[in-house]
């Protein structure tokens, strides 16, 4: 039995086929090249340098305005709230509804920790926001671990809805009727960060961390436990996924990149208060990672720059906004389900299979 | 004695409301299996129309909430429209996900339509009150009692004895079946959103005497029928009755003695304590959905 199950037990794992591939020599080069999970393919890291170096290169000729820098600014830290949920909702496939009350429990956190006699730096303010949203976090994970489905987001909600609660009554943490007021800007390495255009830098050095830290997990093996859980639970855990693990790591990753934005956000505005955190916001994250596309880390990321950039577009309709809201996100998961990334990477393969098809056959291997 | 009374009163009225609200998206549940996320902002709408047909047509009141309710029966269907119907092939979370953009669209509208300023709905009965037990008991919790307890009766007796309720109950049982055995998927799907949202709107209307009308008006009713469904088990019409009856009594007598400061947050820490200890609720029914 032993024997016969052995080659059978110690199949290649995921990553082998490539060092295969690569180690097969120029016969088969193109064959090889082909068989390469795409997880080797994508050059995540060199991703994430492009877009950041883009990013401090075209931002700050292109925001000119301080109203147009401060949407920048919004766009960076909405993007580092909706990377956490694309973890939580979009690899881990956990409804949760929280989001927007770790990033209040993180931003009141900061905002405490700040004005209290502790003192503390912004390094250690948005670190304990991060700390404290974290820990939430994995105490309502691990109690509602088994809760699957609507369960779990009628549990989330009902932790949201909790902390509303909490966060109007609380007013010695969360201040006079909910709203922390006077929150010291940004102060780091002895300088302080208050103009827009100062500001900017902090959030994108922000976000390019939380970038490697999802190209890290694009790459990893949690990526893959979480997705098997999320597809098919049973099938995973059967076959020796730790399927409670990978969803709860993820919840609490997620929801400590909540904590961070909204520990971000305080020292920035200069108040933390629960309106910030509404229920538009909540929905506006789901349409963030929707709109931006579910499928990839960088959806998240489009969709932000699409939320912030709506307000601004439709200025003089103001009082449509909610309504555009909704509609669009209504009319994308019925036309667009993958969103705007994987809807441009549909287009890429689209136009790579019509090249590709225009050219001799031979040469097309060796294009891969 | 007079504030257990009282407070009795008010938890059994308040059970009734969330009971109506909670079997209006346990019946869509039951027909399609989507979770409504816009249940709320249809308990909203209900109470609008009702200002809107009462205040601005100068309807006869009682006239006038028949009409609401007829207009949120169309509200339903165009909803099956607008939401299921173009993504009938997708998974279920998917159709969620768009009756949560609904919820939105809804409340945009109301906004723009209504403005942002709570608005009252005068009772037929007016503010007059019961004296039991020298308590002092409005009427409209009286009148919410009542037609609570006919609506639910009868749309049990929808469920047990008529074609339809049959339907529904295959559907429950196993979608896949039922449609081969011949149950039109399509427009029992139409019934139930159109019966679902008069449900919310009833409870709407009933409630917003009680109350001012605004934005967020549904949205707590929403989420503690939430809680009456996880305690009362997402399967049966009976559980939830009972469920609800137990969440209201619980908040007003709780939280009247004990906690008034916070008795908002006891359906929550119940509905949270449920799930973490129960993750598929209190009362699991075979063979339902989820």
């Amino acid at each position: 039995m032993n024997e016969a199950t052995t080659p059978v037990g110690e199949p290649a794992p995921m990553g082998a086929a490539p060092t295969t591939g690569l180690a097969g020599g120029e016969t088969t080069a193109p064959y090889a090249k082909r068989l390469r999970p795409g997880i080797y393919r994508r050059h995540h890291y060199l991703a994430v340098v492009v877009f950041v170096v883009a990013t401090a290169v075209l931002a700050p000729m292109f925001a000119e305005s301080r109203s147009t820098q401060f949407l920048v600014n919004l766009w960076l830290v909405y993007s580092i709230t909706g990377i956490g949920f694309y973890w939580v909702f979009g690899l881990a496939g956990r409804f949760a509804f929280c989001q927007t009350f770790m990033m209040a429990l993180g931003g009141y956190m900061g905002a405490w920790v700040a004005q209290s006699s502790l003192g503390g730096g912004f390094l250690v303010q948005v670190a304990l926001g991060v700390v404290l949203s974290a820990g939430v976090a994995t105490a309502v994970g691990l109690l509602v671990r088994r809760a699957q489905a609507f369960y779990f987001a009628i549990a989330t909600i009902a932790v949201a809805e909790m902390g509303r609660v909490f966060f109007s009554k609380a007013e010695w943490f969360t201040g006079m009727n909910g709203t922390r007021t006077g929150i010291p800007p940004i102060r780091l390495f002895g300088r302080d960060y208050i103009a827009e255009s100062e500001v900017f830098w902090i959030f994108l050095g922000g976000l390019a961390l939380v970038l490697l830290l999802a190209a890290v997990i694009e790459r990893s093996p949690l990526r893959r436990d979480a997705v098997a859980a999320r597809d098919n639970a049973l099938v995973a855990a059967v076959a020796g996924v730790p399927t409670g693990r990978a969803q709860l790591t993820l919840f609490v990753l997620g929801s400590a990149m909540g904590g961070l934005s909204g520990a971000l956000m305080g020292p920035w505005t200069g108040t933390t208060g629960d309106t910030s955190f509404g229920i538009e916001l909540a929905i506006g994250i789901f349409l963030m990672l929707l709109l931006g596309g579910i499928g990839s880390m960088w959806g998240p990321v489009v969709g932000a720059a699409f939320y912030v950039a709506v307000p601004d577009l439709l200025s003089g309709f103001d009082k449509y906004a909610t309504i555009v809201y909704g509609a669009l996100l209504l009319v994308t998961i019925i036309l667009m389900p993958e969103g705007i990334v994987g809807g441009l990477g549909r287009l890429r393969l689209r136009l790579e299979g019509r090249w590709r098809r225009m050219r001799p056959k031979g040469a097309v291997d060796a294009v891969g | 004695m007079e504030k257990f009374v009282a407070l009795t009163a008010s938890g059994v009225a308040y059970g009734a409301v969330l009971a109506l609200v909670a079997l209006g998206f346990i019946v869509l549940y039951k027909a399609t299996g989507i979770i409504n996320f816009a249940h709320g902002d249809l308990v909203g709408l209900g109470a609008y129309l009702a200002v809107w047909v009462v205040d601005d047509l100068n309807l006869p009141s009682v006239a006038g909430y028949l009409v609401a309710l007829a207009l949120m029966a169309v509200v339903g269907v165009v909803m099956e429209r607008v939401v299921r119907a173009p993504l009938r092939d997708k998974p279920v979370l998917v159709v969620v996900i768009a009756t949560l953009a609904m919820a939105i669209v809804i409340r945009g509208l109301i906004a723009l339509w209504q403005g942002s300023n709570p608005k009252t709905l005068v009772s037929p009965v007016g503010n007059r009150a019961l004296h039991v037990a020298g308590a002092a008991i409005a009427q409209q919790r009286v009148v919410i009692v009542v037609v609570a307890t006919v609506s639910i009766a009868g749309l049990i007796l929808l469920f047990q004895r008529t074609s339809f309720g049959r339907q529904v109950r295959a559907l429950a049982a196993d979608p896949d079946t039922a449609v081969l055995m011949g149950v039109r998927g399509t427009y029992v799907a139409m019934a139930a959103f159109a019966l679902s949202a008069v449900f919310a709107g009833l409870a709407g209307i009933l409630v917003a005497p009680l109350s001012a009308v605004d934005l967020n008006f549904g949205f707590s009713l929403m989420v503690t029928a939430f809680a009456v469904a996880v305690v009362g088990g997402f399967g049966s019409l009976g559980g939830v009755v009972v469920g609800a009856l137990v969440i209201g009594l619980v908040q007003q007598l709780v939280g009247g003695y004990l906690w008034p400061e916070y008795a908002g947050l006891l359906p929550y820490i119940l509905m949270f304590a449920v799930i973490s200890v129960r993750p598929e609720g209190l009362i699991v029914v075979e063979r339902s959905r989820l």
